[in-house]
């Protein structure tokens, strides 16, 4: 774990609420899903940190090192980073699908204005 | 076949509609409706499959599997489990079923669509259904948050499938945001218990949270809550759901309403009673109730009021959802029993419905209850397929909705919650209400100006409606054998966790279904019923007198305002609150 990191995400996640809250453009509330999104990778990764520890790397070990002593000594969590992968290709996904809707919702309504998209209400 | 073979066929109904998916949009090429019989096939496959397990899962084993057979190592798993249990096996099968049944009626519906369209319709609806057959018999955390994604990214593009009008955009972008913001709160909720504990497993998290949770864990719990809690469409997190439900073609919001939202309920409750328990977590039972009774009656007085038919049907899901919840929420044996058995009333009566008002769009072009009339004469098949999901709502013997809600007004009776039981009748009597206003104005009332000839309604649609139809009349006249076969084995699954914490990691477990009863015929729930339904008539006249757009009508949108600001603000105060209910106890 890594406190300086784990604060920076909190802050990534807390900007990037404040944007879909407050913010009426479209574009800037996914932008604020972007940062939130942003933030778990960031939170998630220092999560498998740990101190002084190497990369999940069996292969050519650094220097001096065997796999065996790697694989049962320092290494930093892997199965974490693995989620972090699996999470940012969903997350592309998703960023796509959203910009095409709001390209589409920009040609009919002529605005990105959150507060003039809401002919759904009641 | 041995109790292994038959686990080692688990993948089979997740595959099924994947391959089913790829496949789709690739035949469409040659003819739309070979798309639509390689669909159905797909999913009839799952549901062969998923019966070929029943006997064995209903007499209390769970069958798991390990993913690449990767099985434990020390009480630790290295593979992904997949593990029917009776209670998640119940939402597979619903799954499964119901959903071949609606794909039938979509693309019946959807026939004047273009072969490309129908081929990425079927590809969409058979990726979301087996995200939600997924999260049926997962048993792995991580795993559950990718089949919630793959219902979730299914589902915006099915929302937004009618890509030439506004409202279906506007919709799109609102569950895009609401869910989004709930994958985060899944998302880091399953990565905080696995960096406290190093499992994913249901098993192992089982064991590991057995002592006392810390309060990580507490957080982490509170997470999965909110993002489970806003699939449900639970109030607070229950901003996209209205909208979602009435800009996605008619039998789409059958597939979200019917199937979809149960996943969020399934879900929680595997996190609740499966891998945390109530003993040691504390007020989660309030969270829980609180977040029902809230739904429950919410859901329902904005149905009564409601002019749009499908919006009025949606914000009913959201009355049934909390109905569902408070189930759960007593966590009696009876109650348990009620929500499964409900669920799966929920899954045939609102697809009913939602498939009546796609039929009436495509035979009238209606969507407004204020302009519709004297429908009954016209089409009487249809009025009665309606009338038959109103009543198997509104709990009239002997369609089903009687049998389920009656279980979880016993086992509210039986913990010793009068006020929560006083509630759940007012917002029953509401939701009839709301119903039989809608089923009167769209079909009974009499209309003065005539309207031009109708469109015939095509065969599967009236093979969809009369199968559901019987479905809900069959279901609530053999109470005894779902009860004990199926609803029973279900609440036995979530009242034994540590036999299913077992069975994830591969031991071969026996659950014994609790003993329930319900008598079909006692006086004081046919009372119930018969004074739901008078007192409902005076609030449906009272519902007809109040102009739409009048006190009541801006009293609604002060609530429901259509920004996606004031929905996403609902979800992070309703995030906020659960958290910190679960972890400052």
């Amino acid at each position: 774990m890594i406190v300086v990191n784990e604060l920076a995400a909190v802050a990534l996640l807390c900007i990037g609420l404040y944007a879909v809250l407050t913010k009426r453009n479209l574009v800037k509330i996914v932008m604020g899903l972007s940062l939130m999104e942003a933030s778990t990778y960031l939170m998630l990764l220092s999560f498998g940190y740990r101190a002084h520890s190497t990369a999940p790397v069996l292969l050519n070990p650094p220097a001096g090192q065997t796999p065996q002593q790697l694989a049962t000594g320092n290494v930093a969590d892997p199965m974490l980073q693995n989620v972090c992968l699996t999470a940012i290709v969903i997350g592309v996904a998703v960023t796509g699908v959203f910009l095409a809707v709001v390209v589409r919702l920009a040609q009919h309504y002529g605005t990105v204005d959150s507060d003039k998209v809401r002919t759904l209400r009641g | 076949m041995s109790t292994a073979g038959l686990a080692s066929l688990l993948p089979l109904p997740v595959v099924a509609p994947l391959l089913g998916s790829v496949a789709a949009p690739l035949v469409a090429r040659r003819s739309g409706r070979l798309a639509l019989i390689v669909g159905t096939a797909a999913l009839a496959a799952s549901t062969v499959v998923l019966a070929l397990l029943a006997p064995d899962v209903y007499a209390g084993r769970v069958l798991s599997h390990f993913m690449g057979h990767w099985t434990p190592v020390g009480g630790a798993a290295l593979g992904v489990a997949f593990s029917a249990d009776a209670w998640g096996l119940t939402y597979a099968l619903a799954a499964s079923a119901v959903g071949a049944v609606i794909l039938v009626a979509t693309l019946s519906q959807q026939a004047d669509l273009a072969d490309k369209e129908v081929g990425g319709l079927t590809a969409l609806f058979l990726l979301l259904d087996a995200g939600l057959i997924g999260v049926g018999l997962t048993a792995d955390l991580i795993n559950l948050f990718v089949w919630f994604e793959v219902a979730a990214l299914a589902s915006y593009a099915l929302t937004a499938f009618f890509l030439e009008r506004p409202p279906a955009l506007e919709a799109a972008f609102k569950i895009l945001v609401l869910t989004t913001i709930a994958g985060f709160a899944v998302f880091l909720g399953a990565a905080l218990l696995y960096v406290n504990h190093g499992a994913t497993n249901f098993g192992q998290l089982h064991t590991a949270l057995a002592g006392h949770p810390t309060t990580p864990d507490r957080i982490a719990f509170g997470l999965l809550v909110a993002g489970f809690g806003t699939k449900a469409g639970l109030v607070p997190f229950h901003g996209w759901l209205p909208d979602a439900h009435s800009a996605a073609p008619g039998s789409v919001s059958a597939l979200f309403s019917g199937l979809m939202v149960g996943l969020g309920v399934v879900a929680t409750a595997r996190i609740a009673f499966g891998v945390f328990s109530p003993e040691a977590t504390g007020p989660i039972l309030g969270v829980l109730m609180t977040v029902g009774v809230v739904s429950a009656l919410g859901g329902a007085l904005y149905a009564l009021f409601q002019d749009d038919l499908k919006r009025l049907l949606a914000y009913d899901t959201i009355s049934q959802m909390g109905v569902l919840v408070v189930g759960l929420a007593t966590h009696e044996a009876s109650g348990l029993a009620g929500s499964a058995y409900h669920l799966v009333n929920h899954a045939l009566f609102k697809s009913l419905l939602f498939l009546c008002a796609g039929a009436i769009v495509h035979r009238r072009g209606l969507t407004r209850l204020s302009e519709m009339g004297s429908l009954g004469r016209e089409s009487p098949w249809l009025a009665g397929a309606f009338v038959v999901g109103v009543a198997a709502i509104a709990g009239v013997p002997p369609f089903d909705g009687y049998v389920s809600v009656g279980l979880i007004h016993h086992a509210l009776m039986e913990s010793g919650q009068p006020v929560v039981l006083g509630l759940m009748i007012v917002a029953q009597t509401l939701t009839i209400a709301a119903l039989g206003r809608a089923a009167w104005l769209a079909f009974f009332r009499r209309r003065h100006e005539p309207l031009e000839g109708p469109e015939p309604l095509r065969a599967g649609m009236s093979v969809a409606l009369v199968v559901l139809s019987a479905a809900c009349l069959v279901s609530g006249a053999v109470p005894g054998i779902l009860l004990h076969r199926v609803a029973g084995p279900a609440a036995g699954a979530l009242l034994d966790p540590a036999s299913s914490a077992r069975a994830a990691l591969g031991a071969a477990v026996r659950i014994i279904a609790p003993s329930l009863s319900f008598d079909y015929f006692d006086p004081k729930e046919l009372a119930l019923v018969a004074l739901t339904l008078v007192a409902a008539v005076p609030l449906a006249r009272l519902a007809m007198a109040v102009p739409e757009d009048g006190l009541v009508g801006r009293m609604r949108e002060a609530v429901q305002t259509g920004s996606v600001n004031d929905y996403a603000a609902y979800l992070i105060g309703g995030l906020t609150a659960v958290v910190a209910a679960l972890a400052l106890r």
